[in-house]
């Protein structure tokens, strides 16, 4: 069994072609992949990191953005720690939908869940959302927001250090008892008591 | 030494003088001549030396001319070797050569034979002989149809002529079979494509052909409605009809071809789309359960998911048939090739399946059931949530919401799709956790007298009805965490047999497997929640029978305190025989913890009263005899609640002593440390604090 501390489940969303699943290979993988087809239902990947010396265990599920995987898709909202809701900057339509996934989160997932508006595809010429506007609204949604380039590997890394950062400092404040390397992921303590502290 | 010296030595004037340098000269001259005679002696030895080293000399010129000789000879033999090599390779040459022409002899003679014969076989309808001519022509070596072409008309021009006629005719023939439905016809002439050097238009023919009938058989299938699960059986039939042409055409074609085998299934595949599409939009179940509006009841939506469940676990099968088939047709045929052949076969495939539109169809069928699943499972279990709230019996809510998640679980298992599968685990947690929240309302407010535990000399009140939807409450909450528990390790075995799938998706199936576990930690806090209010309420009456215990005011007459089986001293036990009772048939491991807990609560205090009591010996020995009762009764409990007990009866002891010396015997081992021993004989106020304070313990 491998060791670790804490374990945070973090869920992508958003359209079809903005970039999820570039930015989740980048991060897990290091590399930015050449043409791969578009996702189909949920991926799941993992990657442990460091905070304060602490092992941290980021389950990343990546999903795919169009309707009809939709009933898949919400069933991974309730359990998330964190949810990365991602529009691509230079595709206005794909801005224009973020209030229709922000009703599906409210709708499916914990209203504590850390929620991180992400602005992708910062290396093209043509942008079309002005960052500010993407500030604003996350400002006004209660998210945090970052704007990345999974092609030129921008932000990305800081993207998930800070949610992980972030989550282990609600779990710290809550106090809640440490994951106990010797279960296994069957056990259920792991995703029950790392979840308690987003939601009690 | 020399004359001057000897001279210089001796007065040779004199004869005395002369005398001795002769005598001395004389000895130098003896010594001279024995130097010069050893001296001769080494140079006989010398010389010896001398000459063996030349004639060893004169032996090594011979030796290096006979090296010489043997380093011609090698070269020489070298050279010779070279030559013969460069012989034989002629000589191969030669009759490599020979071969050729002989080859090219047979192909000159069958080159004629075939321009002949070809256009004979053709006008005679007898393709298989005028493919065989083709045939051989292909197989020729260019070099033959050159050496053809040196000496007269160009023999290409009349072979590929034959070959392009042949080519046309059986297109045509092959068509005209494939019209009236000739099957015989149809495969006859297939064979010879291959021959002709036409594979693939071949497989393009016979795919046409097949992808007709399969079109006209996939008609009749879809036409002929009977039963029950109509949709399912439909898109079975279409399935099965599908993939017995797919395994005609396999038969077909020729070995080796694995290729020719994509080609035929990807030719195959959008008839196959078009009619699942078909049958699906027509046919497909779809209740309307849109909430508010409409709300039916779940219960009839049951036929619907289960048809739609088999339909997607047909379609599953259906892709799986495909995949294996090139792999299935390599091992028959081509057992050597390569793994890397075999792997872009399979890539093929799966690419042909992942862009055809019964993937699509596929996944909207998977959407439209995982909705209707979802609404089921939530309206299941609010139907139970409710019924157990409304139901003074209370019973049943956690065996209900498990069955309805078991039974959830396992369809979507049915379906074989991992996404679905996975889905459905995420829902059946939430519901899981929706009962949990449930039973811990039901679980917040502690009813009066929920438990027979009555302060001491007072009859218990009749348990109100509150009292036992509490218990039952409770046990739910505890078989919740089992039940759930066990549900998570159950779907994680069951996906997994399902599937056989990649790792991957095995990690998808049990990171969603262990949500349920999480539900289980839910019901887990409940029961604990429940425990610790139980053990709230009970707390006044266990105070009481606490202080009581150890009471020092004795009113029990002598008769009463030798008396073993006094009422008074089987009070509490009797009282926690009644709880624990009571708890036995109503809870299981939540019981044990909070009689556990309750003891603990009651040594605890008993313990800290006695600390402030006076004793007199009498009230001792009446206390005594009541904590050896308690310790009696915990012997059967928790280790370390017997353990409590012990030690309080161990002080209890000490109270009830006739003298303070009889204290080290009276004290068990290890049940009281001699300080607390102290605080407790501290307690008889006949016992002097100095005498208490001198005792060995
Ligand atoms: N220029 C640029 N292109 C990107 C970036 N991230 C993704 N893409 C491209 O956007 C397309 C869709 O990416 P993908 O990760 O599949 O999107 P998803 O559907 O959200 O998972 C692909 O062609 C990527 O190459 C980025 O940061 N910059
Ligand atoms: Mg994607």
């Amino acid at each position: 069994m491998e060791d670790y501390k804490f374990l945070f489940k973090v869920v992508l969303v958003g359209n079809a072609g903005v970039g999820k699943t570039c930015l989740v290979r980048r991060f897990t993988q290091g590399l930015f992949p050449p043409g791969q087809g578009a996702t189909i239902g949920v991926d799941f990947m993992i990657k442990t990191v460091e905070v304060d010396g602490e092992k941290v265990k980021l389950q990343i599920w990546d999903t795919a953005g169009q309707e009809r995987f939709r009933s898949i898709t919400q069933s991974y909202y309730r359990s998330a720690h964190a949810l990365i809701l991602v529009y691509d900057i230079s595709c206005q339509p794909t801005f224009d939908c973020l209030p229709d996934w922000l009703r599906e989160i409210e709708e499916y997932a914990n209203n504590k869940v850390l929620r991180i508006l992400v602005g992708n595809k910062t290396d093209r010429e043509d942008r079309e959302i002005p960052r500010h506007i993407g500030e604003d609204f996350a400002q006004r949604h209660g998210m945090y927001f970052l704007e990345t380039s999974a092609k030129e590997a921008e932000n990305v890394e800081r993207l998930f250090m800070e949610i992980a950062v972030e989550l282990m400092e609600q779990a710290k404040c809550k106090e809640l008892p440490k994951y106990d390397g010797s279960l296994g992921p069957i056990n259920g303590k792991t995703s029950s008591e790392t979840s308690c502290c987003l939601r009690s | 030494m020399s004359l001057t010296l000897l001279l210089e030595k001796y007065d040779v004037s004199t004869e005395e003088g002369l005398q001795k340098a002769l005598n001395e000269i004389e000895k130098e001259e003896c010594e001279v001549n024995e130097a010069l005679s050893s001296a001769l002696s080494r140079a006989c030895t010398l010389e010896g030396r001398l000459r063996s080293a030349s004639q060893a000399y004169s032996k090594l010129g011979e030796v290096k001319n006979d090296a010489q000789v043997a380093a011609d000879m090698v070269d020489k033999t070298a050279a010779l070797a070279r030559d013969v090599s460069a012989k034989v390779r002629q000589l191969d040459l030669a009759r490599s050569r020979v071969a050729e022409c002989q080859r090219r002899v047979h192909d000159l003679i069958d080159l004629r034979v075939c321009s002949a014969g070809v256009e004979a076989a053709i006008k005679a309808q007898d393709y298989e002989t005028a493919a065989a001519h083709v045939s051989r022509f292909l197989s020729m070596e260019p070099g033959s149809v050159a050496a053809a072409r040196a000496r007269g008309p160009d023999p290409r021009t009349d072979m590929d002529a034959a070959a392009r006629t042949l080519r046309d005719q059986l297109r045509i023939k092959f068509e005209e079979a494939a019209k009236i439905e000739d099957d015989a016809s149809v495969e006859r002439l297939f064979r010879l494509f291959p021959e002709i050097g036409r594979a693939e238009e071949g497989v393009e023919l016979l795919t046409r052909h097949l992808a007709a009938q399969l079109e006209a058989s996939l008609r009749r299938a879809g036409q002929s409605r009977s039963g029950g699960a109509v949709f399912a059986d439909t898109l079975t039939r279409a399935l099965e009809t599908a993939a017995a042409t797919v395994e005609r055409l396999r038969r077909l074609l020729p070995p080796h071809g694995h290729m020719l085998l994509v080609q035929g299934l990807r030719g195959l595949q959008p008839t196959v789309c078009s009619s699942v599409r078909r049958i699906w939009s027509e046919l497909a179940p779809r209740p309307r359960f849109r909430p508010p509006q409409d709300k039916p009841d779940p219960l009839r939506l049951e036929p619907a998911l289960s048809e739609l469940a088999l339909a997607l676990s047909r379609m599953q099968l259906y892709f799986n048939f495909l995949r294996r088939r090139p792999e299935v047709t390599v091992n028959e045929h081509d057992p050597s090739l390569s793994e890397e052949a075999r792997a872009e076969s399979v890539r093929v495939i799966d690419r042909m399946i992942a862009e055809s539109d019964m993937t699509l169809t596929a996944q909207e069928h998977l959407a439209h059931y995982l909705e209707l699943e979802r609404y089921f499972l939530e309206e299941s279990v609010n139907k139970a949530i409710k019924l157990s709230a409304g139901e003074d019996s209370g019973a049943g809510l956690v065996d209900d919401v498990f069955y309805i998640t078991r039974k959830v679980i396992r369809r979507a298992i049915s379906t074989g799709s991992v996404d679905g599968m996975c889905a459905v685990m995420n829902e059946a947690g939430a519901q899981l956790e929706r009962a949990a929240r449930a039973l811990r309302k039901g679980l917040s407010v502690t009813p009066h007298d929920v438990l027979p535990l009555a302060p001491p000399r007072t009859t218990p009140a009749p348990a109100p009805s509150e009292a036992e939807l509490y218990l039952a409450h409770l046990a739910e909450a505890e078989a919740g965490a089992e039940w759930t528990e066990r549900l998570a390790t159950e779907a994680c075995v069951e996906a997994e047999a399902a599937v056989r799938a990649s790792a991957g998706a095995c990690d998808k199936l049990r990171s969603c497997a262990a949500g349920l576990s999480g539900a289980a930690a839910s019901f887990r806090a409940v029961t604990e929640l429940g425990v610790s209010s139980l053990r709230a309420a009970l707390l006044p009456a266990v105070t009481a029978w606490a202080d009581a215990l150890v009471d020092p005011d004795s009113d029990v007459d002598e008769m009463c305190v030798t008396d073993e089986l006094s009422e008074e001293a089987g009070a509490l036990p009797a009282a926690l025989d009644t709880l624990a009772d009571t708890l036995r048939g109503r809870l299981a491991a939540a019981g044990d913890l909070l009689l556990a807990g309750l003891m603990d609560d009651l040594l605890t205090r008993a313990h800290r009263t006695m600390l402030r009591n006076t004793y007199d010996r009498r009230g001792g020995l009446a206390t005594e005899r009541r904590c050896r009762r308690v310790s009696l009764w915990a012997g059967t409990g928790a280790p370390s609640v017997r353990e409590r007990a012990r030690s309080l009866s161990a002080a209890a002891a000490l109270l009830s002593l006739e003298r303070l010396e009889h204290a080290p015997d009276a004290l068990p081992p290890a049940a009281l440390t001699p300080a607390a021993a102290r605080d407790v004989l501290a307690r008889r106020s006949d016992f002097k604090l100095e005498d208490i304070k001198r005792l060995k313990l």
